[in-house]
């Protein structure tokens, strides 16, 4: 009696999950889709990473007084509002959207920046002394130090006291960098043109923390570093990037010395824009030999 | 910058009356320092009022510039403001005014002294929506679910506009004021406006100048002008009423949910009874009559929508002008300070579809369609033909942009080769990528101007004041004509 409940249960689940898939096929973002097929085309014979769409939303509530207020009021925030019930509990559907946006959430920090999306801009590869993803999310100072071989690297392949340098790297969200460095990182070379500014080696930095800046620094000695990484992911969003600059960075920084710009993704702080204003952020660094709270913006 | 204030004037050149208010505007910061900055203007604070004026005029068609600037320069002294302290605002000239032989002079004779970026404006739509927002009804529509109508009734003319949740929706102007008609104490008539002449023939109403009306043979007429304006706007009855109607006509019945009643009119809807002709022909109108009969259809509450009482009557437009007109544009763009002001750019519209981000040959053609309609209709010069307005596009790659700003810039300065300054406006935040895209391909031929969060339509004209600390520019948005989207 109870295996076969369980296996009813499991059935609909699948159906709901199908249909879910469908709907979301449907009325999901097409323009994004119809892009990413092109820009794929473009580059066609690469291998594309592949980022997960993000799921559409829509009110459940099934015959809401107001139409165009609940619509208003889901525009307003990401938040899971009109979600509506079943009895005490949450839809289904509510608990599979939440599920799968947990689940990308753990994939985004479990997961590794595509190789190839590297390649195309050219960064190699550091790592710090994180070792493995497990010991990176207990010891994030371990996070915050390059490993003797990525010191090396450095020190080989980059070019010292350049005035901006640019690092990329994992941090919380693989799936951050692979969603938005495309966008954000041509966006801020444009940028750094147009104000006349250069740039020296640009790599990448696997198992980084915000405070790798710091030891770069000494390594490098740029008069100004931008750090573009994956910030810890929620259940809004698992692609999120911050973009955290620093005038000469050294060991000893305090957080009130960065500036950050945030919540950089496609439903957030657009991708493009944000690389275009970092440009404008380092070029007043440079100005005021300042950042964090006493750069004046 | 954290915050900041800037002053704003509002000049109302109407039929009947002339007022001037100082206001001042407060950016405030939006976002969070962990955000790209948006400022938003969050606080409209109102300084002073003038008191109000009859409008000087020289005979019966031309408007006074001199003595309407002698007002200007005494109200700006009492206000105790000086021309260089003005950093937005907008001067319009209203009613019948705007029809008069010299308006078009006197308003950009006034804009130019009225400070640096103080905008010229006049058309019936404009002034409806701005005594709209003025007299409250743009804020209130935010708090309903429904449509709400002010209707600002001057001397001249009625200027109503729709507002839903915010936005305005529809405009329409009638031929209903308190000046169309003249007379004495003694009930002769003085005037009768040749507007409203066919609309009198329907109704069977007989004023004619020279005539001596009684009392109530003119309170019929007020009546009846007043229910027909009515009757229009809830769609009762629009075969008759449609006489008042000037310009374009509403296109469909709009339900009302409230209608508020403000400009001169909806003052004299306050003031006491008037009982004979003595007192209705206190101003040498029949206005306190019009009044006190739009009262009387409020009271008996005949019609299916609320009346509220508007936040300003006699003021509505030139508040609205001086406190509502403005707008900021985003906080991330790409401007060149020394180029601004640039007044009165009209906008064309490129509207963005999926087709076209995915068919780069399609992106072509519609940006080139777009060009050669801006080439036949403003010409090819050597300033700013227009102002482009994107609009339709989400999510923006950097790919995509990168084939945006070729077509755009490829082709512009193809078709307008002598043009000096290209100014791009985008709905979505992307002004500063899309700018330096542009300027990188430019090269300085054109220069480029690229703003952004600001929503425009075709056939809507643009200024772009100073900008305020460097990165954020004052945007008036002068639109012209509702009915041509409809």
């Amino acid at each position: 009696m109870e295996q076969q409940l369980d296996m009813l249960v499991d059935k609909v689940v699948a159906e709901l999950q199908k249909k879910l898939t469908e709907m979301a096929r449907q009325t999901g973002h097409p323009k994004e889709q119809k892009h990413d097929e092109a820009a794929a085309h473009e580059t066609a014979g690469e291998e594309q990473p592949v980022v997960a769409e993000e799921p559409v939303r829509m009110a459940q509530v099934p015959h809401p007084k107001w139409q165009e207020g609940l619509v208003e009021l889901l525009d307003s925030t990401p938040a899971r509002i009109g979600v509506w019930r079943t009895g005490v509990r949450p839809l289904t559907k509510t608990m599979l959207q939440l599920r799968r946006d947990h689940a990308a959430a753990v994939d985004a920090v479990y997961g590794e920046v595509s190789q190839p999306l590297l390649d195309e801009f050219s960064l190699f590869t550091v790592e710090t002394q994180y070792d493995n993803t497990e010991n990176y999310l207990k010891r994030p100072d371990m996070g915050r130090i390059l490993n003797d071989e990525g010191v090396r690297l450095l020190q080989e392949r980059c070019q010292k006291r350049p005035q901006v340098q640019i690092v990329v790297s994992d941090g919380l969200s693989a799936s951050a960098v692979d969603a938005n460095l495309r966008d954000v990182l041509p966006s801020l070379m444009d940028s750094l043109k147009s104000y006349g500014l250069t740039c020296g080696t640009s790599f990448f930095v696997k198992g980084g923390r915000v405070a790798s800046m710091d030891h770069i620094g000494e390594l490098l000695q740029p008069e100004v570093l931008v750090l573009l990484i994956g910030e810890r992911p929620g259940l809004v969003t698992a692609h999120s990037m911050s973009a955290y600059m620093c005038y000469r960075p050294r060991k000893g920084m305090v957080e009130s010395e960065r500036t950050v710009i945030s919540n950089i993704h496609r439903q957030g702080t657009s991708p493009i824009e944000a690389g275009a204003h970092i440009g404008t952020i380092l070029s007043k660094m440079l100005e005021q030999k300042a950042s964090g709270v006493k750069l004046v913006l | 910058m954290e915050e900041q204030w800037i002053k704003s004037v509002g000049i109302d050149v109407g039929t009947s009356t002339t007022k001037m208010i100082v206001s001042r505007l407060r950016l405030g910061r939006m976002s969070s320092t962990f955000s790209l900055p948006r400022f938003q203007i969050v606080e409209r604070q109102l300084l002073y009022a003038s008191p109000v004026h009859a409008t000087p005029l020289l005979g019966a068609d031309e408007v006074d510039a001199e003595r309407i600037g002698a007002i200007l320069r005494d109200e700006y002294k009492k206000a105790e403001i000086s021309l260089s302290e003005i950093k937005s605002g907008a001067v319009i000239i209203t009613g019948e005014t705007a029809s008069k032989k010299n308006a078009q002079h006197i308003l950009h004779l006034l804009a130019e002294r009225s400070g640096d970026f103080v905008v010229a404006t006049a058309g019936a739509d404009l002034e409806g929506v701005l005594a709209g927002k003025g007299a409250g009804a743009q804020k209130r529509s935010q708090s309903i679910q429904g449509n709400i109508v002010n209707v600002d009734i001057g001397g001249g003319t009625a200027n109503a506009a729709f507002f839903y949740r915010g936005r305005a929706i529809a405009t329409v102007t009638f031929h209903v004021g308190g000046r169309l008609i003249r007379l004495d104490e003694q009930g002769r008539i003085q005037y009768v406006s040749p507007h409203i002449g066919s609309w009198l023939a329907a109704k069977n109403l007989y004023v004619q100048i020279g005539q001596t009306v009684t009392f109530t043979q003119i309170e019929e007429v007020a009546r009846q002008m007043g229910r027909s304006m009515l009757d229009y706007l809830s769609g009762k009855e629009r075969k008759v009423s449609g006489l008042l109607v000037t310009g374009g006509h509403l296109q469909e019945v709009l339900p009302i949910e409230e209608l508020s009643i403000s400009g001169g009119v909806g003052e004299l809807m306050r003031t006491p009874q008037v009982e004979n002709i003595a007192e209705v022909s206190r101003y040498g109108d029949f206005g306190p009559l019009l009044g006190q009969m739009l009262r009387h259809e409020r009271e008996q509450g005949k019609v299916a929508f609320r009346w509220t009482e508007p936040e300003q009557t006699v003021r509505a437009t030139v508040i609205g002008a001086g406190m509502q007109s403005t707008e900021i544009s985003g906080s991330t763009v790409h401007i060149k300070p020394e180029l601004l002001p640039i007044k009165n750019i009209p906008i064309l519209k490129l509207e963005l579809t999926q087709e076209h981000m995915n068919e780069p040959l399609r992106l072509g053609q519609e940006v080139r369609n777009v060009y050669e309609l801006g080439q036949r209709l403003f010409g090819e010069s050597g300033g700013i033909p227009f102002a482009l307005a994107l609009s339709g596009i989400g999510y923006c790659s950097y790919a995509w942009l990168q084939l945006l700003s070729q077509e755009l810039s490829e082709q512009y300065t193809t078709i307008f080769p002598r043009s000096r300054t290209m100014v791009v406006v985008c709905e979505t935040d992307m002004a500063k990528a899309l700018g330096q895209a542009l300027s990188l391909r430019c090269k300085g031929v054109p220069e480029i101007i690229c703003i952004d969060q600001v929503r425009v339509e075709y056939g809507d004209y643009i200024d772009l004041g100073e900008p305020i600390s460097g990165t954020i520019i004052p945007v008036v948005v002068k639109t012209l004509a509702f009915d041509e989207q409809a």
